[in-house]
């Protein structure tokens, strides 16, 4: 009884110990930081980094509201969803002035409509979506176009996200409707075409799809850039495609949520973030862009002049920046919903 | 002194047990109930308006085919724990000798082990470049890899390996009570062995395979993770549906509406199982027992 | 030996190689020393010592393992205080009690788990540490009430009805009498609890917070990142500790029959 008495004892002072010690809860995207520079900012800053990830902007989103906002310091909303927090109220407006390396960050990705003056998100990268293919099962040049995964000789080789704006964009986009488009018939005509993709599609998945890729479970299929420009250093055969319909276009950013209990330790988190030798680790290990110009005077030509990772003018030839579609985010949910279910009776 | 009457060690513990079930199952599932009636909300997790939208919801076509695909994936996986199941319960229920108990514990482990870890074993064996392909190629029978995982077969083997134990756990007990007596009666009765098994064992192991059902059926539809590892997220099990409603599209209501049903549907295979244990028993006072 | 001999033997061995063969692979490939490939590279307990050095995880484990402690005791108290009431007295509601705690074992993980994110939410219970706890606590007491009873029932009224004649009071008669014919149940009970707590993924899954995760969790989000030779280690070691355990439960339970 004593011990026992001494066990609960020991784990009654274990939360409150935790609360007094500095911490961090960092929510973000799974492969998308390196462990080192966790570990660097812990040795730095004796902050302990409590480092949780997600795989779509959806899930995030419903955490953070189910926690009120009290539970993460810092997570990595795409653009469409840092509009959307703002709009209701669940972000912590920035205190530019903390952040003395946000000079370094490329004025082109900052005061962007989704958050005018940059008052309550930080870019983390940029990137596309386009498609991926290995070279040593499909031809060079077969693939040019989203609508060329339709071939029925690509059945059950296909990889889309598990990511709903992802996949109901491009159904809109080979429709040659906007990614963003929330007229109620384009959505429901997107799901037919999505439908007929069916028969293709081996899984959705969305944590990390290059390793699909890499271990020869696809062929072919929708993948971010910076798991594609990793895959194709790993394995030279896995390309990257910039669709002919246009890629889709987003922005991570890292924002505090509103409730946020270790405010100073997350402006220390994004300030050590934006220094251009950190900037450089991340970039080399999760090979997206980065948004850091004295990260990028840092990286080798060999990785800037990457067409995967830094896209030139012409790549991004009818690329459509994601956007929130407000309450029309219902009818999205609808029609994945419908797809999903149609997948599961394949 | 006897028993101090204000600290009874009987109404103490019985007090504690009903707190605690009271405070930690029943007004959650009060409150699941409550949330089923209500309507989703905005910014907040639910808007207090009465509402039977959520029940009507799930008679919309799209959520139909949910149950309907996932009480057959789960049907399909009750089946196949009782195909593989009951042959091996009766057969370990005869074992005699000392080697017994080893082999009813080695039912007992997996019973036991996370069925994560189990799910992710079946990951390793299943890949395209994974053990059960390299051993096909090996062979000879198969010249490519063939497609294992990410399929709808793939999903029902993980949910079979995962929840066997829980089949022949309940059928194991109901046999080895089962008496012999009655079988040897029948036979010296002139009974051929199909009736034997068709109108004795059958009854009277009914409440094992109607537990077994229970306890695979259930989990099977809750499992979300097996889909998710083995079915690449295609094949929607009801699990899938509550998880995403809660996790991701943020509809409580309609998230709770759906477990409510699942619960009803756990209520309705209880009554079955009491029923079948009171038939049983008749059963048994039939035949002098 | 007879053909209806061997094919029930050859039976009864597919079915335990069903449900060993995946997992002895796993714990095969924990050894081999290839990051990739699935062919035999050669014996390596690398993955092993990766693990070992990796903070993190030790720490998440720790955590499970804190958790598994406290709720497996608290646990067994509570179901070992209900068992004895169950089996001794009669009070209101034995009855829809005795169903309730069958009821439990039965029902989907999912709908507790999402009741009691419900519950824990309404109440305004910051997710983490202590509803990890009591969400465990909750579903491990039907476990031990079971075994717990299970062996009481074997038992003779009659020792018990000696002790109170010899003027024993109920408390002393449970301290001095009951509960030491009750042990091996009760730490049967607390073993398996403490399995099924390392274990737990669905119910953790909807009332784990963000800065306390859990070891089954945090393998859940490595196994969605893909096969890797430290998750085949990790869940080796998850394996054995579950294999052990399970056979003490076991043999204490059968002790004495």
């Amino acid at each position: 009884m004593k011990k026992l008495l001494f066990m609960l004892l020991f784990a009654l002072s274990t939360p409150s110990f935790a609360e007094e010690a500095k911490e961090l809860n960092l929510y973000n995207w799974a492969e998308y930081l390196p462990k080192a520079v966790l570990d660097k900012f812990t040795q730095e800053t004796g902050i302990k980094v409590n480092y949780a990830t997600y795989d779509t902007n959806e899930v995030m989103y419903a955490k953070v509201k189910t926690l009120r906002g009290e539970g993460y310091d810092l997570v990595v909303p795409s653009n469409y969803y840092v509009s959307r927090m703002i709009r209701e109220n669940m972000l912590t407006k920035l205190d530019l002035s903390k952040l003395s390396n946000f000079k370094n960050l490329d004025s082109k990705l900052l005061n962007q409509t989704y958050d005018p003056n940059n008052q309550f998100s930080v870019p983390y990268t940029w990137g596309t979506t386009g498609i991926g293919f290995n070279s040593k099962q499909i031809k060079m040049g077969a693939i040019s176009k989203w609508a060329d995964l339709w071939d029925i000789k690509y059945k059950n080789s296909l990889l889309m996200l598990d990511d709903m704006r992802e996949v109901m964009g491009m159904g809109l986009k080979v429709l040659g409707y906007a990614a963003n488009d929330t007229n109620e018939e384009h959505l429901n005509q997107a799901y037919e075409k999505l439908k007929e993709l069916l028969p293709n599609i081996k899984m959705f998945y969305a944590e990390s799809p290059k390793v699909m890729f890499l271990e020869g479970e696809v062929k072919s299929g929708m993948i971010w850039n910076g798991e594609a420009f990793i895959a194709n250093r790993e394995n030279a055969d896995i390309q990257y495609v910039y669709p002919a319909e246009g890629v889709t276009l987003w922005v991570d950013n890292l924002v505090i949520p509103q409730g946020a209990k270790h405010l100073e330790n997350a402006y220390k988190f994004i300030n050590f973030i934006l220094r251009p030798e950190i900037g450089k680790i991340i970039a080399e290990e999760i090979g997206y862009a980065s948004p850091n110009l004295e990260v990028i005077k840092l990286l080798p030509k060999k990785v800037t002049e990457n067409r995967i990772a830094y896209p030139s003018a012409d790549d991004l030839k009818n690329a459509q920046l994601q956007q929130d579609v407000g309450d029309s985010l219902v009818l999205f949910e609808k029609y994945w919903q419908k797809l999903k279910v149609a997948a599961g009776k394949q | 002194m006897r028993v101090n009457p204000l600290f009874s060690f009987k109404w103490f513990s019985a007090g504690l047990i009903w707190f605690w079930l009271g405070l930690f199952v029943l007004v959650p599932l009060l409150m699941l109930l409550t949330a089923s009636f209500l309507q989703r909300g905005e910014t907040e997790f639910v808007k207090f308006a009465f509402t039977l939208e959520n029940y009507q919801r799930i008679f919309n076509p799209i959520y139909l085919d949910v149950f309907w695909n996932s009480f057959y994936l789960a049907a399909m996986t009750t089946l196949f724990c009782l195909l593989l199941g009951y042959p091996f319960a009766f057969l370990l229920a005869r074992v005699t000798g000392k080697y017994k108990h080893l082999l009813l514990l080695f039912v007992i482990i997996p019973f036991w082990t996370s069925s994560l870890i189990r799910t992710y074993a079946m990951v390793i064996i299943l890949k395209t470049n994974g053990v059960m392909n390299s051993f096909l190629q090996w062979l000879g029978l198969i010249q490519e890899p063939i497609q294992l995982l990410y399929t709808p077969a793939a999903v029902v083997v993980g949910l079979v390996y995962s929840l066997l134990p829980f089949m022949v756990l309940p059928l194991y007990a109901t046999i080895e009570k089962l008496d012999i007596r009655l079988i040897e009666a029948a036979k010296d009765l002139g009974a051929r062995n199909v009736r034997i098994f068709w109108s004795i064992i059958i009854p009277l192991t009914m409440p094992g395979i109607i537990a077994g059902s229970m306890l695979v059926f259930l989990p099977a539809l809750g499992m979300f993770y097996i889909p998710d590892l083995l079915g690449g997220a295609k094949a929607l099990l009801i699990g899938n549906l509550i998880q995403n409603q809660f996790l991701s599209a943020r509809d409580w209501p309609f998230g709770a509406a759906v477990s409510i049903i699942l619960v009803l549907v756990m209520s309705l295979l209880l009554v079955l199982y009491y029923f079948s244990i009171l038939r049983n028993s008749n059963n048994r006072d039939k035949v002098g027992l | 030996m007879s053909l209806k001999r061997l094919s029930k033997i050859s039976y009864m061995s597919l079915i335990y190689g069903f449900l060993y063969f995946p997992i002895l692979i796993l714990i095969i490939y924990s050894f081999n020393d290839s990051k990739y490939s699935f062919a035999w590279k050669g014996f390596t307990l690398n993955w092993y010592h990766q693990l070992f050095d990796n903070q993190e995880l030790l720490e998440v484990a720790l955590n499970s393992l804190m958790v598994a402690v406290v709720s497996a005791s608290v646990a067994t108290l509570i179901g070992t205080l209900t068992a004895v009431a169950l089996y001794r007295y009669h009070f209101f509601g034995k009855k829809v009690l005795y169903g309730l705690i069958y009821i439990l074992i039965m029902s989907p993980e999912i709908v507790m788990g999402i009741s009691l994110l419900i519950l824990f939410i309404a109440l305004s219970m910051p997710l983490g540490f202590w509803t990890l706890l009591l969400s465990h606590i909750t579903f491990c007491i039907p476990f031990v009430v079971i075994t717990v009873f299970g062996r009481l029932s074997g038992f003779n009224k009659a020792i018990i009805e000696a002790a109170k004649d010899l003027g024993a009071s109920e408390f002393a008669t449970f301290r001095l009498v009951v509960l030491p014919m009750l042990m091996p149940a009760v730490i049967a009970g607390w073993l398996l609890s403490f399995t099924l707590s390392m274990d737990d993924v669905i119910i953790s899954f909807f009332v784990t917070g963000p800065n306390f995760q859990l070891l089954p969790l945090k393998i859940y989000s490595m196994v969605k990142l893909g096969v890797k030779p430290e998750i085949n280690a990790l869940s080796t070691i998850m394996f054995i500790i579950t294999l052990i355990i399970v056979i003490i439960a076991q043999s204490l339970l059968r002790e004495k029959k």
